[in-house]
Protein backbone atom coordinates (compact mmCIF):
# COMPACT_ATOMS: atom_id res chain seq x y z
CA UNK A 1 0.00 0.00 0.00
CA UNK A 2 2.80 2.32 0.94
CA UNK A 3 4.52 1.46 -2.33
CA UNK A 4 1.38 2.24 -4.30
CA UNK A 5 1.09 5.59 -2.56
CA UNK A 6 4.68 6.38 -3.38
CA UNK A 7 4.08 5.41 -6.98
CA UNK A 8 1.02 7.64 -7.18
CA UNK A 9 2.91 10.46 -5.55
CA UNK A 10 5.80 10.19 -7.97
CA UNK A 11 3.38 10.16 -10.92
CA UNK A 12 1.78 13.29 -9.54
CA UNK A 13 5.20 14.95 -9.19
CA UNK A 14 6.23 13.86 -12.67
CA UNK A 15 2.97 15.19 -14.05
CA UNK A 16 3.52 18.51 -12.33
CA UNK A 17 7.01 18.77 -13.78
CA UNK A 18 6.09 17.88 -17.32
CA UNK A 19 4.38 21.19 -17.94
CA UNK A 20 5.58 24.60 -16.90
CA UNK A 21 2.77 27.07 -17.20
CA UNK A 22 3.98 30.61 -17.19
CA UNK A 23 1.11 32.00 -15.16
CA UNK A 24 1.49 29.47 -12.37
CA UNK A 25 5.25 29.27 -12.03
CA UNK A 26 5.91 32.97 -12.60
CA UNK A 27 3.63 35.46 -10.94
CA UNK A 28 6.23 38.29 -11.00
CA UNK A 29 6.77 40.97 -13.62
CA UNK A 30 10.15 39.85 -14.77
CA UNK A 31 13.27 41.82 -15.61
CA UNK A 32 15.47 42.21 -18.69
CA UNK A 33 19.24 42.27 -18.77
CA UNK A 34 20.96 45.58 -19.44
CA UNK A 35 21.30 45.07 -23.18
CA UNK A 36 17.87 45.31 -24.78
CA UNK A 37 15.85 47.64 -26.99
CA UNK A 38 12.51 46.82 -25.35
CA UNK A 39 11.10 48.16 -22.07
CA UNK A 40 7.67 47.83 -20.47
CA UNK A 41 6.32 50.20 -17.85
CA UNK A 42 2.71 49.77 -16.79
CA UNK A 43 0.50 49.84 -19.84
CA UNK A 44 3.18 51.13 -22.18
CA UNK A 45 5.95 49.45 -24.09
CA UNK A 46 8.93 51.37 -25.47
CA UNK A 47 10.86 50.00 -28.43
CA UNK A 48 14.05 51.43 -29.91
CA UNK A 49 14.10 51.37 -33.69
CA UNK A 50 17.38 52.71 -35.14
CA UNK A 51 16.67 56.44 -34.73
CA UNK A 52 13.30 56.49 -33.03
CA UNK A 53 11.66 55.56 -29.77
CA UNK A 54 8.29 53.93 -30.38
CA UNK A 55 5.61 53.94 -27.71
CA UNK A 56 2.99 51.21 -27.76
CA UNK A 57 -0.16 51.20 -25.67
CA UNK A 58 -0.40 47.63 -24.34
CA UNK A 59 -3.41 48.11 -22.04
CA UNK A 60 -4.82 45.22 -24.02
CA UNK A 61 -1.73 43.03 -23.87
CA UNK A 62 -2.79 41.02 -26.92
CA UNK A 63 -3.28 44.10 -29.05
CA UNK A 64 -0.39 46.60 -28.91
CA UNK A 65 -1.13 49.93 -30.54
CA UNK A 66 1.68 52.17 -31.80
CA UNK A 67 0.89 55.56 -30.27
CA UNK A 68 3.95 57.72 -30.66
CA UNK A 69 7.33 57.99 -32.35
CA UNK A 70 10.13 60.15 -31.01
CA UNK A 71 12.93 60.79 -33.48
CA UNK A 72 16.51 60.80 -32.17
CA UNK A 73 19.94 60.51 -33.71
CA UNK A 74 20.84 57.18 -35.29
CA UNK A 75 22.41 54.41 -33.26
CA UNK A 76 20.01 53.72 -30.38
CA UNK A 77 21.13 50.55 -28.65
CA UNK A 78 19.80 50.06 -25.14
CA UNK A 79 16.89 51.20 -22.98
CA UNK A 80 16.32 50.99 -19.26
CA UNK A 81 13.55 52.32 -17.03
CA UNK A 82 14.28 53.96 -13.67
CA UNK A 83 12.32 56.41 -11.52
CA UNK A 84 9.74 57.39 -14.13
CA UNK A 85 12.51 58.01 -16.59
CA UNK A 86 13.90 56.18 -19.61
CA UNK A 87 17.66 56.04 -20.05
CA UNK A 88 18.89 55.23 -23.55
CA UNK A 89 22.38 54.25 -24.59
CA UNK A 90 23.23 55.10 -28.18
CA UNK A 91 26.46 54.94 -30.14
CA UNK A 92 26.95 58.64 -29.56
CA UNK A 93 25.06 59.71 -26.47
CA UNK A 94 23.24 59.01 -23.24
CA UNK A 95 19.60 60.08 -23.61
CA UNK A 96 17.33 60.81 -20.67
CA UNK A 97 13.62 60.74 -21.54
CA UNK A 98 10.87 62.14 -19.38
CA UNK A 99 7.74 59.98 -19.38
CA UNK A 100 5.47 62.07 -17.16
CA UNK A 101 3.12 61.47 -20.03
CA UNK A 102 3.87 57.79 -20.60
CA UNK A 103 2.20 57.87 -24.02
CA UNK A 104 4.64 60.45 -25.38
CA UNK A 105 8.24 60.47 -24.08
CA UNK A 106 10.17 63.74 -24.28
CA UNK A 107 13.96 64.17 -24.46
CA UNK A 108 15.00 65.73 -21.17
CA UNK A 109 18.72 65.56 -21.81
CA UNK A 110 21.20 64.25 -24.32
CA UNK A 111 24.74 63.88 -23.11
CA UNK A 112 26.92 63.69 -26.18
CA UNK A 113 29.78 61.37 -25.37
CA UNK A 114 32.28 62.95 -27.74
CA UNK A 115 31.99 66.29 -26.00
CA UNK A 116 31.66 65.01 -22.44
CA UNK A 117 34.16 62.17 -22.31
CA UNK A 118 36.15 62.69 -25.50
CA UNK A 119 35.19 59.49 -27.30
CA UNK A 120 32.14 57.66 -28.40
CA UNK A 121 30.75 54.13 -28.64
CA UNK A 122 27.75 52.02 -27.78
CA UNK A 123 26.42 50.24 -24.75
CA UNK A 124 24.14 49.87 -21.80
CA UNK A 125 23.16 51.99 -18.83
CA UNK A 126 22.35 51.04 -15.23
CA UNK A 127 20.84 53.67 -12.93
CA UNK A 128 21.04 53.74 -9.14
CA UNK A 129 19.67 56.75 -7.27
CA UNK A 130 21.31 59.91 -8.58
CA UNK A 131 23.92 58.05 -10.60
CA UNK A 132 23.99 56.36 -13.98
CA UNK A 133 26.67 53.86 -14.97
CA UNK A 134 27.29 53.24 -18.63
CA UNK A 135 29.88 51.27 -20.54
CA UNK A 136 31.42 52.24 -23.85
CA UNK A 137 33.30 49.68 -25.85
CA UNK A 138 35.70 49.65 -28.74
CA UNK A 139 33.63 49.09 -31.82
CA UNK A 140 34.08 48.99 -35.53
CA UNK A 141 31.04 50.69 -36.88
CA UNK A 142 29.70 50.70 -40.40
CA UNK A 143 32.09 53.46 -41.36
CA UNK A 144 35.03 51.45 -40.12
CA UNK A 145 35.74 53.96 -37.39
CA UNK A 146 36.99 52.40 -34.22
CA UNK A 147 36.21 54.13 -30.98
CA UNK A 148 39.43 55.08 -29.30
CA UNK A 149 38.79 53.70 -25.85
CA UNK A 150 36.62 51.41 -23.80
CA UNK A 151 35.45 52.60 -20.45
CA UNK A 152 32.90 52.68 -17.70
CA UNK A 153 31.40 56.16 -17.38
CA UNK A 154 29.73 57.42 -14.21
CA UNK A 155 27.16 60.20 -14.62
CA UNK A 156 25.59 62.36 -11.94
CA UNK A 157 21.92 62.44 -13.00
CA UNK A 158 20.51 64.18 -9.94
CA UNK A 159 19.44 66.88 -12.37
CA UNK A 160 17.93 64.81 -15.15
CA UNK A 161 17.99 67.71 -17.55
CA UNK A 162 21.72 68.13 -17.09
CA UNK A 163 23.72 64.92 -16.53
CA UNK A 164 27.38 65.41 -15.61
CA UNK A 165 30.28 63.04 -16.10
CA UNK A 166 31.68 62.15 -12.67
CA UNK A 167 34.31 59.67 -13.67
CA UNK A 168 35.77 57.46 -16.39
CA UNK A 169 37.29 54.06 -15.70
CA UNK A 170 39.20 52.15 -18.39
CA UNK A 171 37.83 48.75 -19.41
CA UNK A 172 38.87 46.19 -22.03
CA UNK A 173 35.69 45.24 -23.93
CA UNK A 174 32.81 45.90 -21.54
CA UNK A 175 29.27 44.67 -22.17
CA UNK A 176 26.30 44.43 -19.79
CA UNK A 177 26.24 45.68 -16.22
CA UNK A 178 24.15 45.72 -13.06
CA UNK A 179 24.39 46.43 -9.35
CA UNK A 180 23.37 45.31 -5.90
CA UNK A 181 23.72 47.48 -2.82
CA UNK A 182 27.12 49.16 -3.02
CA UNK A 183 28.59 46.96 -5.71
CA UNK A 184 28.54 47.34 -9.47
CA UNK A 185 29.17 44.34 -11.74
CA UNK A 186 30.47 44.80 -15.28
CA UNK A 187 30.84 42.05 -17.88
CA UNK A 188 34.26 42.66 -19.42
CA UNK A 189 34.61 40.42 -22.43
CA UNK A 190 38.10 41.69 -23.22
CA UNK A 191 39.66 40.68 -19.91
CA UNK A 192 37.39 37.63 -19.43
CA UNK A 193 36.30 38.97 -16.07
CA UNK A 194 33.20 39.96 -14.22
CA UNK A 195 34.66 43.18 -12.83
CA UNK A 196 33.32 44.39 -9.48
CA UNK A 197 33.41 48.02 -8.29
CA UNK A 198 32.61 49.37 -4.86
CA UNK A 199 30.29 52.29 -5.66
CA UNK A 200 29.87 53.60 -2.11
CA UNK A 201 31.38 56.85 -3.35
CA UNK A 202 30.11 57.30 -6.94
CA UNK A 203 32.67 60.04 -7.50
CA UNK A 204 35.54 57.63 -6.84
CA UNK A 205 34.77 53.98 -7.58
CA UNK A 206 37.06 51.42 -6.00
CA UNK A 207 37.90 48.18 -7.78
CA UNK A 208 36.82 45.38 -5.45
CA UNK A 209 39.37 42.57 -5.19
CA UNK A 210 36.78 39.97 -6.12
CA UNK A 211 36.65 39.95 -9.94
CA UNK A 212 35.29 36.65 -11.19
CA UNK A 213 37.13 35.04 -14.13
CA UNK A 214 34.86 33.70 -16.89
CA UNK A 215 35.06 33.42 -20.67
CA UNK A 216 33.32 36.16 -22.65
CA UNK A 217 30.70 37.47 -20.20
CA UNK A 218 27.95 39.33 -22.11
CA UNK A 219 25.16 40.47 -19.81
CA UNK A 220 23.75 39.95 -16.33
CA UNK A 221 20.65 40.18 -14.17
CA UNK A 222 20.71 40.75 -10.42
CA UNK A 223 17.58 39.28 -8.84
CA UNK A 224 17.42 39.50 -5.06
CA UNK A 225 20.14 37.28 -3.62
CA UNK A 226 20.94 35.83 -7.04
CA UNK A 227 22.95 37.05 -9.99
CA UNK A 228 22.75 35.38 -13.39
CA UNK A 229 25.57 36.08 -15.83
CA UNK A 230 25.16 35.18 -19.49
CA UNK A 231 28.40 34.34 -21.30
CA UNK A 232 28.88 33.23 -24.88
CA UNK A 233 28.81 29.58 -23.85
CA UNK A 234 26.86 29.31 -20.60
CA UNK A 235 24.92 30.90 -17.76
CA UNK A 236 26.63 31.22 -14.40
CA UNK A 237 24.53 31.64 -11.29
CA UNK A 238 25.93 33.34 -8.19
CA UNK A 239 24.84 33.92 -4.62
CA UNK A 240 25.31 37.65 -3.93
CA UNK A 241 23.77 37.72 -0.44
CA UNK A 242 27.17 38.15 1.25
CA UNK A 243 28.76 40.89 -0.85
CA UNK A 244 31.55 41.52 -1.60
CA UNK A 245 31.71 37.74 -1.55
CA UNK A 246 30.37 36.24 -4.77
CA UNK A 247 29.72 32.54 -4.58
CA UNK A 248 28.99 30.44 -7.67
CA UNK A 249 26.02 28.16 -7.07
CA UNK A 250 25.18 26.83 -10.50
CA UNK A 251 25.62 26.90 -14.27
CA UNK A 252 23.69 26.02 -17.41
CA UNK A 253 25.42 25.14 -20.66
CA UNK A 254 24.21 26.78 -23.83
CA UNK B 1 11.02 70.47 -79.18
CA UNK B 2 10.33 66.83 -78.38
CA UNK B 3 13.65 65.87 -79.91
CA UNK B 4 15.43 68.53 -77.90
CA UNK B 5 13.81 67.28 -74.72
CA UNK B 6 14.78 63.72 -75.59
CA UNK B 7 18.45 64.58 -76.13
CA UNK B 8 18.37 66.80 -73.11
CA UNK B 9 17.13 63.95 -70.98
CA UNK B 10 19.66 61.61 -72.53
CA UNK B 11 22.42 64.05 -71.71
CA UNK B 12 21.13 64.42 -68.20
CA UNK B 13 20.97 60.64 -67.81
CA UNK B 14 24.50 60.39 -69.13
CA UNK B 15 25.70 63.09 -66.78
CA UNK B 16 24.18 61.48 -63.69
CA UNK B 17 25.50 58.16 -64.93
CA UNK B 18 29.01 59.59 -64.90
CA UNK B 19 28.65 60.51 -61.27
CA UNK B 20 28.49 56.80 -60.49
CA UNK B 21 31.64 55.48 -62.14
CA UNK B 22 32.68 51.84 -62.45
CA UNK B 23 34.57 51.84 -59.19
CA UNK B 24 31.22 51.53 -57.41
CA UNK B 25 31.32 47.83 -58.29
CA UNK B 26 33.42 45.62 -56.06
CA UNK B 27 34.78 42.10 -56.38
CA UNK B 28 36.55 39.98 -53.80
CA UNK B 29 35.99 38.30 -50.44
CA UNK B 30 32.98 39.73 -48.66
CA UNK B 31 29.66 39.04 -47.01
CA UNK B 32 26.48 37.73 -48.61
CA UNK B 33 23.03 37.88 -46.96
CA UNK B 34 21.35 34.67 -45.83
CA UNK B 35 17.60 34.86 -46.44
CA UNK B 36 14.48 33.18 -45.16
CA UNK B 37 11.45 33.37 -47.40
CA UNK B 38 8.72 35.83 -46.42
CA UNK B 39 6.29 32.96 -45.78
CA UNK B 40 8.64 31.32 -43.30
CA UNK B 41 8.53 34.36 -41.02
CA UNK B 42 5.09 33.17 -39.94
CA UNK B 43 6.53 29.88 -38.73
CA UNK B 44 6.57 30.64 -35.00
CA UNK B 45 6.35 27.56 -32.79
CA UNK B 46 8.05 25.39 -30.18
CA UNK B 47 11.03 23.34 -31.24
CA UNK B 48 13.34 20.96 -29.46
CA UNK B 49 16.15 23.13 -28.07
CA UNK B 50 19.48 22.64 -29.80
CA UNK B 51 22.65 24.62 -29.14
CA UNK B 52 22.64 28.40 -28.78
CA UNK B 53 24.43 30.09 -31.67
CA UNK B 54 24.53 33.77 -30.74
CA UNK B 55 23.34 34.94 -27.34
CA UNK B 56 21.41 38.16 -27.03
CA UNK B 57 18.83 39.66 -24.68
CA UNK B 58 18.15 37.87 -21.39
CA UNK B 59 14.93 38.05 -19.38
CA UNK B 60 14.24 36.55 -15.96
CA UNK B 61 10.91 35.95 -14.29
CA UNK B 62 11.11 34.10 -11.00
CA UNK B 63 12.50 30.71 -11.97
CA UNK B 64 12.18 31.09 -15.71
CA UNK B 65 15.09 32.45 -17.74
CA UNK B 66 14.68 33.45 -21.39
CA UNK B 67 17.59 33.92 -23.81
CA UNK B 68 17.52 35.39 -27.29
CA UNK B 69 19.40 33.44 -29.93
CA UNK B 70 19.95 36.12 -32.58
CA UNK B 71 17.77 35.70 -35.68
CA UNK B 72 16.58 32.23 -34.59
CA UNK B 73 14.38 32.43 -31.51
CA UNK B 74 14.27 32.30 -27.71
CA UNK B 75 15.50 29.56 -25.36
CA UNK B 76 13.66 28.95 -22.09
CA UNK B 77 15.42 27.62 -18.99
CA UNK B 78 14.22 26.60 -15.56
CA UNK B 79 16.21 27.77 -12.54
CA UNK B 80 13.76 26.19 -10.10
CA UNK B 81 16.48 23.86 -8.90
CA UNK B 82 19.70 25.88 -8.99
CA UNK B 83 21.92 22.82 -8.90
CA UNK B 84 19.99 21.24 -11.71
CA UNK B 85 18.98 24.12 -13.94
CA UNK B 86 17.94 22.99 -17.37
CA UNK B 87 16.61 24.03 -20.75
CA UNK B 88 12.85 23.56 -21.14
CA UNK B 89 12.05 24.52 -24.71
CA UNK B 90 12.87 26.74 -27.67
CA UNK B 91 10.59 29.27 -29.32
CA UNK B 92 11.31 29.43 -33.02
CA UNK B 93 10.91 33.09 -34.12
CA UNK B 94 12.60 33.66 -37.50
CA UNK B 95 14.54 36.94 -37.87
CA UNK B 96 14.12 37.95 -34.21
CA UNK B 97 16.65 40.36 -32.71
CA UNK B 98 15.02 41.36 -29.40
CA UNK B 99 12.03 40.60 -27.16
CA UNK B 100 10.27 41.33 -23.89
CA UNK B 101 7.56 39.62 -21.85
CA UNK B 102 4.55 41.14 -20.11
CA UNK B 103 1.92 38.93 -18.53
CA UNK B 104 1.48 35.89 -20.73
CA UNK B 105 2.55 37.75 -23.84
CA UNK B 106 5.92 37.89 -25.52
CA UNK B 107 6.62 40.82 -27.83
CA UNK B 108 9.36 40.17 -30.37
CA UNK B 109 10.59 41.83 -33.51
CA UNK B 110 10.73 39.75 -36.65
CA UNK B 111 12.18 41.49 -39.70
CA UNK B 112 9.79 44.46 -40.25
CA UNK B 113 7.05 43.39 -37.83
CA UNK B 114 6.36 43.38 -34.11
CA UNK B 115 4.96 39.96 -33.25
CA UNK B 116 2.64 39.16 -30.35
CA UNK B 117 3.05 35.62 -29.04
CA UNK B 118 0.89 33.95 -26.39
CA UNK B 119 3.26 31.98 -24.15
CA UNK B 120 0.84 31.11 -21.35
CA UNK B 121 1.62 27.49 -22.14
CA UNK B 122 5.37 27.41 -22.67
CA UNK B 123 5.04 24.27 -24.74
CA UNK B 124 2.24 25.47 -27.01
CA UNK B 125 3.16 28.99 -28.00
CA UNK B 126 1.27 30.70 -30.78
CA UNK B 127 1.38 33.95 -32.65
CA UNK B 128 -1.83 35.84 -31.89
CA UNK B 129 -1.20 39.18 -33.54
CA UNK B 130 1.38 41.27 -35.37
CA UNK B 131 1.94 44.96 -35.99
CA UNK B 132 3.22 45.22 -39.53
CA UNK B 133 6.01 47.39 -40.90
CA UNK B 134 7.09 49.09 -37.70
CA UNK B 135 10.65 47.73 -37.40
CA UNK B 136 13.55 48.95 -39.54
CA UNK B 137 15.96 46.05 -39.88
CA UNK B 138 19.64 46.66 -40.48
CA UNK B 139 20.66 46.03 -44.07
CA UNK B 140 24.37 45.94 -43.22
CA UNK B 141 26.47 43.06 -41.91
CA UNK B 142 27.02 43.82 -38.19
CA UNK B 143 30.49 44.67 -36.88
CA UNK B 144 31.96 44.38 -40.33
CA UNK B 145 34.17 46.52 -42.53
CA UNK B 146 34.29 45.63 -46.21
CA UNK B 147 32.25 44.79 -49.28
CA UNK B 148 28.95 42.93 -49.29
CA UNK B 149 26.15 41.88 -51.56
CA UNK B 150 23.29 44.37 -51.23
CA UNK B 151 20.12 43.07 -49.63
CA UNK B 152 17.43 42.11 -52.14
CA UNK B 153 14.21 42.08 -50.17
CA UNK B 154 12.37 40.20 -52.91
CA UNK B 155 14.35 37.18 -51.68
CA UNK B 156 12.91 37.46 -48.16
CA UNK B 157 14.22 38.51 -44.78
CA UNK B 158 17.91 38.60 -43.87
CA UNK B 159 18.74 36.31 -40.94
CA UNK B 160 22.51 36.32 -41.22
CA UNK B 161 25.57 36.95 -43.34
CA UNK B 162 27.97 34.38 -44.84
CA UNK B 163 31.46 34.78 -46.21
CA UNK B 164 31.65 34.51 -49.98
CA UNK B 165 33.66 35.51 -53.02
CA UNK B 166 31.65 38.33 -54.56
CA UNK B 167 31.66 39.63 -58.10
CA UNK B 168 30.51 43.11 -59.09
CA UNK B 169 28.59 43.90 -55.94
CA UNK B 170 27.50 47.46 -55.27
CA UNK B 171 27.49 47.58 -51.48
CA UNK B 172 30.31 48.33 -49.07
CA UNK B 173 30.69 49.79 -45.61
CA UNK B 174 33.13 52.43 -46.88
Amino acid sequence: MKKLLLLLLSIAVLGACSKDFLSESSPGQGVSGSITRFAVNGNYMYVLNQNEVQTYDITDRANPVLKHKLTTDWGLETITFYDNTLFLGSTTALYILDISNPAAPVVQAKSDRLSTVGFSGCDPVAVNGNYAYSTIKVIENICGIISAESALIVYDVSDKSSPKVLGTYPMSIPNGLGYKDNYLFVCDEGSDLLVVYDITNPAALQLAPVAVPMTDPYDLIVDGQRMIVSTKTDFQIFDVSQLPQIRKIGAIGK
Amino acid sequence: MKKFLFYGLLLLAGATGCEKPERNFFSGEGKRPVYVAEAELKDIRNELPGAVQQSGTIFLRDTLLFLLDEQRGVFVYSLADTLNSRVLTFFKIPAVTDFIISGNIMYADSWRDLVVIDISDLYQIRETNRVRDVVTPSLYPPNYFGIFECVDESKGAVVGWENAYLENVRCSTF
